[in-house]
């Protein structure tokens, strides 16, 4: 199997389909991403889109490392841009959460679940917990995404993930 | 030994949720945007170019005209060169054997200077 970085490179060399098989690799990580930052499954497919759109524009400035670091931190900036621009948007649709989306009934309760305790942390610790947790990128690699300090992002994941086991664990009052 | 590693219990439960999301649609989605944007900037440099190599083909007879005038003053300042270097010669030979070494020395240097 091709490497990300191979892929990369033939895609900066205008090969459409190696860049087609890099969203596919990376699309769920993204879109989960995306989801948990903005708490949306459209508004976070839209900026699943755009983040794609401008990695494919600037591919070439891939430099080698893990291309799942690279693409969350494109993420990343894509939704701060977004939320700029739409935060009552965002804020405001929050039907788009309970959409199903064709998932066996036991996982969609273990998705609201999810979704809801994280919706109950800090912004902060829910994106240092989806970066580092949901998203797999290391401490480091979501303090260089943010531009947060190191010891910020390991305080925030440990609370975060802390918060998130206790909201888990307690039964959810309606 | 990772540091995430110690969460892996519910980066697994956040892994089940993301492989749930059906990749197809949205892969598809995102390859047509970028080949529409793929086809939307090569027909912008096409029309650019074409624009370019239009107004370039507009101007081609003045640059012909001003080449022709360039080219008669280069001649009829080498023929009179020419000349200037006969009469020379033949008033004062010694300014043939200066000029000659002078050019020889140029050459000489210059091709010191490629290697």
């Amino acid at each position: 199997m091709r490497t990300d970085p191979d892929l990369a490179a033939d895609a900066a060399r205008g090969n459409e389909a190696a860049f087609a098989e890099l969203v596919r690799r990376h699309q769920a990580r993204v879109r989960g991403m995306a989801r948990r930052l903005t708490g949306s499954a459209s508004a976070g497919d839209d900026i699943a889109q755009a983040t794609f759109l401008t990695a494919w524009q600037k591919i070439a400035t891939y430099a080698g490392g893990t291309f799942s670091a690279w693409i969350c931190a494109i993420c990343w900036r894509e939704f701060l841009q977004v939320r700029r621009k739409t935060r009552p948007e965002i804020e405001f649709d929050e039907t788009a959460e309970i959409i199903p989306f064709q998932r066996p009934s036991d996982q969609q309760d273990d998705r609201m679940d999810l979704s809801r305790a994280l919706e109950k942390l800090t912004e902060a610790q829910r994106v240092c917990v989806v970066m580092c947790v949901a998203a797999g990128l290391s401490h480091r690699e979501a303090a260089e995404a943010t531009g947060w300090p190191l010891g910020t992002v390991k305080s925030h994941v440990t609370r975060g993930v802390e918060a998130l086991r206790k909201h888990l664990a307690k039964p959810e009052v309606a | 030994m990772r540091e995430e590693d110690t969460f892996e219990d519910l980066t697994s439960l956040f892994a089940a949720e993301d492989r749930a999301l059906e990749a197809k649609p949205f892969v598809d989605e995102v390859m047509g945007k970028v080949r529409r944007r793929t086809l939307a900037r090569k027909a912008f440099l096409l029309a650019v170019g074409g624009a370019g190599a239009v107004v370039a083909a507009l101007q081609v007879p003045s640059l012909l005209g001003d080449w022709i005038t360039v080219d008669n003053t280069v001649v009829s300042a080498i023929s009179s060169a020419q000349q200037q270097a006969g009469l020379l010669a033949s008033t004062n030979p010694l300014w043939l054997g200066i000029a000659a070494i002078v050019g020889l020395s140029l050459a000489a240097v210059a091709t010191m200077e490629r290697t």
